[in-house]
């Protein structure tokens, strides 16, 4: 493969250059952004979507799997959703354009839309492989700036929404948590209809401020969904980040976080529940780039139909980031003959005082669990629902929200209720 | 003396096996074409199949590209530029018997530490030694052949078991596999050929020693193993090289096949010259090796010490074919210096209960990189297919890197696949320990790596797993704090 050649697009590339062609005069920006989103459409045409020979799509392979790019349709109703958490605050976006927010003190709002109009708030991805930056850049059109002030501690969690009612939707969230700031934010995925969903949640986490970020992904069963959560942290600061995917036919989760401030915590949880043909993809980069930080991530799958997953872990410790803890496990169920789930743990540490580890298990329903809640009565069906729901509890209630806790496991229920 | 003087003072150490051996050699012009390749296979009195074969390989590949996903970096090779074939002149009249050999070149094998002579029954070791290009004398051939076994040059085999050597060559690595192993079909110099029969068990541990001699003569071994039913041998690969300033390239094949009930273990301890401190010099070693577990219930052990070359890029894989078959792989690498190395393995689950382990152990110390790059996959046949994998790094100097490139793929839900990996540093409280008994800094390192090492060292023979102690700690002289 010669990367220069002129390479023959795709159906769906095609597609997407189209939409951008219609469109492009009519998303928001400056002269500068206009720039930058004509090339980041130049990058796609180019090299065309990434194939499993890019490193960081190794296991989506985004060129054979998007078959189709739905039009855009600015007109298509959308549902309302409730708050996860009933009674907190949410600002929306519906069809990729702001919808509303709420009044939480210490907290202001801003419509990327406007911050688009004003000032030059995008740029081109540094990496080449990110495709999900790049065809966010190019047809971006809305979505909710937060800033948390200083010293705010938030009452009840903000949940921020995108929802659609099918088409396209291409959307951002930056969100800055102020020094010693506390909250907790839900960022919902949802909507109706086949869509093309790319979500960017871009985050600074000020020192020793805590954020808890929730991600509920739960996209109709023929919706592409390309998310990308970047977090930086500040000294001290500390993010416990909470994935649930649990829907989309073409799932790709991108998680970014830089641990540049000393002494910072990272800690993710991530539970991919994945049916039918379902491929979900959950790729995270981890900077340790400062000292005497921690982190760990804990992913949990499990794997019906005939669904294909992927989880590509790496963590980075640079030669700064001496005393550094990381450990990361990724541990799958596959409970059926024709799903399958490939990992990727990765670790690339360039300094020698640390203890860093990562553990993975790809194995079905242990029998001797299963026999001992057999033996005392319960029926196979149950007690397979019941160690599953096990295997994955464990990891929401790590959470030390009880509310959330259980809004949580009830969706693991739901889920069963329908796939299990 | 603070920790980082005496890592530097271990560092710069020289390397040990650094000496030329003075011989006429016949060397073809440099550069690499048809016509090259044509007289390499004429030279060699090969049959047109042969050269066919090579020809073949050398259209292909010139159509590839050469790998750049490995994390390593260095100066591109010019393929150009390198001689394809040498060989000691006296090729025409083979010795007949050790006394007719050059004696400088016994001297060679003397510093080595081969037993040709008369330490042959001493170690208990068949040497097919190769002394760059094509084997010079083979040992313990009568003995082997009241088995059946046959263990020749695989020039040789060519010639006389060319049924074999046409069934199995290829079938395990083909020659478009990947680049370096295009490349070595073209060009193979040549390589060991075993071949044990049905039901044998081999008497004494097969063994070659390779050597890379010649200036600017790049080493295209070539081995292939076939063991017939219910078999059982253990081969040995021990390599050591001359101090050179020019990168050599080192771009072997090794091909393993197991048929049904038998077992293969390989050992290789590699200690190729690893270039000077500043990275300078050194061979590049872009190795192929693969074992196929054809039949059920047969088993491939791959054990590896590596401690040498500038470059290291090999994957001594195990494709699990047969039902119950076993794949293991037990390694040990230390890059030091500039070193760099991308190594692991690859253990393919095709059958009904195949078991695989990987044991990994990676040590960087000084400037090294050290990549452990592993693939486990669970096709979906392969009912209660089990693998476990660990793989442990250790970094000693705050320059080095240890990286980990586990790939797992998991087709089948009966399959249970466990893989943990570490990285941490020399235990500051263990050498305390050591160092409050009066052991010496140095000494304490090297027992603490050694016991690090354990369960790579005891999957070797007993005479390799001495000397990858010693090779060890001589590579890891200057490289501790």
């Amino acid at each position: 493969m010669n990367v220069h050649s002129k390479i023959q697009l795709t159906e769906a590339e095609t597609e997407l250059i189209r939409a951008f062609v219609e469109r492009s005069a009519r998303l928001p920006g400056n002269a500068q952004t206009v720039m930058t989103r004509d090339s980041a459409i130049e990058a796609i045409k180019a090299a065309g979507l990434p194939t499993r020979k890019v490193e960081a799509w190794h296991y989506t392979d985004l060129r054979r799997l998007l078959s189709a790019v739905p039009a855009y349709d600015p007109e298509v109703p959308v549902d309302d959703a409730e708050p996860l958490i009933a009674g907190s605050p949410v600002a929306a976006v519906a069809n990729g354009m702001t919808a509303r927010a709420p009044n939480v003190d210490g907290v202001s709002f801003s419509t990327f839309f406007a911050r688009l109009s004003e000032e030059d708030s995008i740029a081109v991805p540094e990496r080449g492989d990110d495709t999900v930056g790049l065809i966010n850049i190019a047809f971006v059109s809305g979505g909710w700036g937060v800033e948390i002030a200083d010293g705010v501690e938030l009452a009840a969690p903000l949940e921020l929404q995108n929802l659609h009612g099918g088409g396209q939707v291409h959307v951002r969230f930056p969100v800055t948590v102020g020094n010693q700031a506390k909250a907790t934010i839900i960022e919902r995925q949802t909507g109706q209809g086949e869509a093309l969903v790319s979500s960017i949640s871009d985050v600074e986490i000020g020192e020793g401020a805590e954020l808890t970020w929730i991600i509920v992904q739960e996209q109709p069963d023929d919706t592409t969904h390309l998310g990308q959560f970047a977090a930086r942290l500040a000294k001290d600061a500390k993010l416990t980040l909470f994935i649930m995917n649990a829907g989309g036919k073409l799932v790709r989760q991108e998680v970014r976080v830089a641990v540049v401030g000393e002494g910072g915590d990272f800690q993710m949880r991530c539970i991919n529940l994945l049916a039918g043909d379902n491929h979900t993809d959950v790729t995270m980069v981890l900077d340790h780039a400062a000292p005497d930080a921690g982190s760990v991530e804990i992913v949990r799958n499990v794997v019906t139909g005939r669904a294909e997953g992927a989880f590509q872990g790496q963590i980075r410790v640079a030669q700064a980031a001496q005393k550094t803890d990381a450990r990361m496990a990724c541990n799958t169920l596959l409970l059926s003959d024709e799903g399958g789930f490939s990992t990727k743990p990765e670790l690339e540490i360039f300094a020698d005082d640390v203890a860093c580890g990562h553990g993975a298990t790809v194995t079905e329903i242990d029998s001797d669990h299963l026999f001992y809640l057999m033996s005392r009565g319960i029926g196979e069906h149950e007690a397979r629902r019941l160690l599953v729901k096990a295997f994955l509890a464990e990891v929401i209630e790590d959470l030390d929200d009880e509310a959330l806790v259980e809004v949580l496991e009830a969706k693991l229920d739901a889920w069963f209720a329908e796939h299990g | 003396m603070s920790s980082t003087d005496q890592l530097r003072e271990l560092a710069n150490r020289d390397y040990k096996y650094g000496f030329v051996t003075d011989i006429d050699m016949e060397s073809l012009p440099i550069g690499l074409n048809e016509d090259v390749v044509r007289a390499l296979s004429a030279k060699k009195n090969e049959p047109e199949w042969m050269t066919e074969f090579r020809l073949k390989a050398y259209r292909h590949w010139l159509t590839m590209e050469e790998p750049t996903w490995p994390n390593v970096h260095y100066e591109p090779v010019d393929y150009q530029s390198i001689s394809y074939y040498s060989a000691p002149k006296s090729d025409k009249d083979r010795p007949k018997s050790l006394d007719e050999v050059d004696p400088k070149l016994l001297e060679t094998y003397a510093k080595l530490g081969i037993p040709l002579t008369e330490q042959k029954m001493l170690a208990g070791v068949a040497v097919d030694a190769v002394f760059d290009s094509v084997s010079v004398a083979t040992t313990f051939r009568e003995k082997l052949g009241e088995l059946g076994v046959i263990f020749c040059p695989f020039s040789e085999a060519v010639r006389e078991h060319p049924d074999l050597v046409k069934k199995y060559m290829g079938s395990v690595v083909p020659y478009a596999d990947n680049f370096f192993a295009a490349l070595n079909s073209a060009v193979f110099s040549d390589g060991s050929f075993v071949y044990i029969p049905e039901g044998v068990r081999c008497p004494m541990e097969l063994s070659t020693y390779f050597r890379i001699n010649a200036a600017n003569t790049g080493q295209f071994e070539r081995t292939l193993i076939v063991a017939d039913k219910g078999s059982y041998v253990s081969y040995l690969e021990g390599c050591t090289a001359p101090m050179r300033d020019e990168n050599q390239l080192h771009a072997a094949i090794v091909e393993i096949v197991a048929l049904e009930d038998a077992e293969v273990k390989y050992s290789t301890i590699q200690n190729w010259y690893p270039g000077d401190k500043d990275g300078k010099g050194g061979i590049y070693n872009f190795v192929t090796k693969r074992g196929l577990c054809k039949e059920a219930r047969s088993r491939i052990s791959w054990t590896q010490v590596e401690t040498g070359s500038a470059i290291t890029w090999k994957y001594p894989s195990c494709i699990l074919k047969g039902d119950e078959s076993v794949g293991e792989f037990y390694s040990v690498a230390l890059t030091s210096g500039r070193q760099q190395a991308d190594t692991g393995t690859k253990m393919v689950h095709i059958g009904k209960n195949t078991r695989s382990t990987i044991i990994s152990k990676g040590i960087s110390a000084l400037h090294g990189q050290n990549s452990y790059r592993g693939l486990v996959r669970v096709q979906a046949g392969a009912e209660n297919a089990r693998n476990f994998t660990q793989c442990d790094s250790m970094l000693i100097g705050e320059e080095c890197g240890a990286h980990t490139f586990p790939y797992i793929d998991v087709r089948n839900p009966t399959a249970r696949v466990e893989h943990e990996a570490t990285t941490s540093k020399i235990g500051e409280d263990q050498l305390f320990y050591c160092l409050q008994r009066g052991i010496e800094m140095e000494d304490a390192v090297s027992m603490i790596v050694n016991g690090f090492c354990k369960e790579v060292f005891r999957e070797l023979p007993m005479e390799f797993a001495v000397e990858a102690r010693k090779l060890l700690s001589v590579s890891l002289e200057g490289s501790v704090g």
